[in-house]
């Protein structure tokens, strides 16, 4: 899962679950200071009754101070009441209550404050009581307030938290993409700084070029000793070479000397290969070669499938060219282009047996061209292809005691002409597939 | 042809020297810098086969030097550095070809050759073997005016063998003329069997080729 994505699920978790405690708890706290609050008005009101009747007496709600009938009173809206009677059993009384009364066959719930006081020897209880419809009316108001805020919140929080997500992990994935997916040699490294405010990326972003800098100090250093180390060994190998051709220059040559001096070249050849081969691919790597070409891929496999052909008669290979789409690939070099092609074709000639079949497929692919270079060889082995995926320079083929970096060299070619190479092997055939994308 | 040789590597300058007398030309040697450039300015020369490290200076700066005082002469450089900024440079300033080390000395007879025929304008040169007869210009060949299909790498090969004739070409310096070296095993140098086969086989059709003779186990050679 995508780091935006943990944190958009956990912020809307996170507050989802603190709004629904708050939704949960909200009704009880209301509730509880709206009767708290209802209960110090009446006790106010209390108070005030209190205050009238200790100044005026009980005239105002008593007529001549006939106490049997007592006094009760509601306003217009039936909200509030007071209720006053005499008591004859004098009891201590101060409370306050719920209480549902019956006003007109609607049954109405108060909060009620009794108390009872004594006035000139008589004990009255005193009632006031407030109507809690209005605190359940407002209640249910809240209630509809808050459900909604919390799913307009949320709502808005998703949004603003996924951009705000996408927007904070930005950087990360610049680098990400642009430093570490994309790079697969040190050279490919960008070193321009990835904008961003947020520290830990800039920390992540110089780290990571301090790194790459380092790795490829290692890098050029060893490329400028297999560089430094090949030129060397060219000018003696020069010596050596045209020595061996000065003998072979001679004319009174036996055969067993000219067979010998035959051995001698081959080594010389041998050695003139791995030097130039190491060259070549230190070379690769230093992006030393122009890409300025532009090539008919199509043409190029014609031109090979004939140049190569008469090899393949003479061992009964059936070298067939199935599919050859005209394709002009540009800004490359043709002649490591070529040679990667025609690299993957003398592999499959070498491993496919005699009397198999070598199929070159070139056809235009939704992105470019893909050019499949199929045998029915007996396919490379498992120490071979972990070797390659590895990136071993020097390939050893235990089953056959040789070592080569052919298939190295189609890999470094194929990376530094933006040329994807893949191999699918199984004992019945390889095939060498080469994605061109212009 | 006089040729000049400017290598600080003696051995090496050694064997050049002896093949290219054996060839017929008539080489100067200088192994520095100022030993060339005296040799420019004093003694003209058609060929001028430059090794660009030089103790004592940068063979690239000879070339200036050679076109000022001798403008018709042919640069071949023969170096060790194989940059492609060398090669360029050494091309712009005006050498007509660039041979990296290790080169085969028959390749450098080949490109000589090569340089010669361009420059001369000798695109319809005509080279026979037996009753054959190779169109350089075309890089075809015909007999008795009938054309005969070889394909490209066939006609290099018999090309070759004829620059080299009545010398045993063997398969490796054949290879290495068809593909250079960047395939890395000795694979190929058997290929060169088919392609002698080839040519015998189109060629046999309209006369004998028994010009063309088999070296056992070594390579080819053009009897002429």
């Amino acid at each position: 899962m995508q780091l935006s994505s943990k944190m958009l699920l956990y912020n809307l978790l996170a507050k989802g679950l603190i709004l629904l405690v708050f939704l949960m708890l909200g009704p009880f706290f209301l509730k509880y200071f709206a009767v708290k609050n209802t209960d110090n008005r009446l006790i106010e009101k209390r108070e005030e009754v209190l205050e009238i009747i200790r100044k005026q007496g009980l005239d105002n709600f008593f007529a001549e101070e006939d106490y049997s009938s007592g006094f009760g009173s509601y306003n217009i809206l039936k909200e509030e009441y007071i209720l006053l009677e005499r008591i004859s059993e004098p009891f201590l009384v101060d409370t306050i209550y719920n209480e549902d009364r019956i006003i007109e066959e609607e049954s109405v719930t108060y909060r009620v404050c009794s108390f009872v006081f004594s006035f000139e020897e008589e004990y009255f209880l005193l009632e006031i009581g407030r109507s809690l419809e209005t605190i359940k009316d407002i209640e249910k108001i809240m209630f509809r307030i808050l459900y909604i805020t919390f799913f307009i919140f949320l709502v808005l929080t998703f949004f603003l938290d996924s951009a705000f997500g996408k927007w904070l992990v930005r950087p990360f994935k610049q680098i990400v993409e642009n430093k570490l997916l994309h790079i697969r040699e040190p050279q490919q490294f960008q070193y321009s700084r990835v904008d961003t405010s947020t520290d830990e990326f800039r920390l992540l972003d110089e780290s990571l070029s301090d790194m790459m800098k380092r790795i490829q100090k290692a890098f050029n250093q060893e490329r400028e000793f297999i560089s430094h180390a090949s030129h060397e060994l060219k000018t003696p190998l020069s010596i050596l070479q045209s020595k061996v051709e000065g003998f072979f220059n001679q004319d009174d040559l036996s055969q067993d000397q000219m067979e010998k001096l035959m051995d001698m070249q081959s080594t010389v050849q041998k050695m003139k290969k791995m030097v130039n081969s190491l060259l070549l691919i230190s070379k690769v790597n230093n992006a030393q070669f122009l890409k300025t070409d532009t090539i008919d891929l199509g043409g190029l496999l014609l031109e090979l499938c004939e140049e190569w052909k008469s090899m393949a008669d003479e061992r009964n290979i059936e070298l067939v060219l199935p599919k050859n789409e005209p394709y002009q690939f540009s800004a490359t070099n043709e002649s490591l282009c070529t040679m990667m092609i025609q690299n993957a074709l003398v592999n499959a000639l070498k491993y496919t047996p005699d009397g198999g079949k070598i199929s070159i497929l070139g056809e235009k692919t939704a992105k470019g061209y893909q050019i499949r270079v199929v045998d029915n060889g007996n396919g490379i082995s498992r120490e071979m292809m972990d070797q390659i995926k590895e990136g071993t320079v020097f390939l050893k083929d235990a089953s056959k005691d040789k070592s080569g970096f052919g298939l190295q060299l189609i890999y470094k070619i194929g990376l530094f002409l933006n040329v994807g190479v893949q191999i699918d092997t199984n004992p019945k055939g390889t095939s060498l597939i080469f994605d061109f994308i212009n | 042809m006089r040729i000049l040789l400017v290598e600080d590597e003696k051995k090496l300058a050694d064997e050049i020297s002896s093949y290219l007398k054996t060839e017929g030309y008539l080489s100067d040697y200088s192994p520095t810098f100022a030993s060339a450039s005296e040799n420019i300015a004093i003694n003209p020369y058609d060929f001028i086969l430059l090794d660009l490290g030089l103790p004592d200076g940068d063979g690239l700066d000879l070339i200036d030097e050679i076109k000022e005082n001798q403008d018709h002469a042919i640069i071949i450089i023969l170096t060790a550095r194989s940059e492609i900024s060398d090669r360029v440079g050494g091309l712009e300033k005006g050498a007509d070809d660039y041979l990296p080390k290790p080169f085969s000395l028959l390749e450098l007879k080949a490109r000589m050759q090569a340089i010669v025929r361009r420059k001369s304008g000798w695109n319809k040169e005509e080279i026979s073997i037996g009753s054959f007869m190779l169109d350089l210009g075309n890089k075809t060949v015909s007999h008795s005016g009938n054309p005969i299909s070889l394909t490209k790498k066939e006609f290099n090969v018999l090309h070759f063998l004829l620059i080299h004739k009545n010398r045993v070409i063997n398969r490796y310096q054949l290879a290495e003329h068809l593909w250079g070296d960047h395939i890395e095993d000795d694979y190929q140098s058997n290929f060169i069997d088919v392609h002698i086969k080839n040519i015998r086989k189109k060629l046999g059709e309209y006369a004998k080729v028994d010009w063309l003779e088999t070296i056992r186990g070594i390579g080819y050679k053009i009897q002429a």
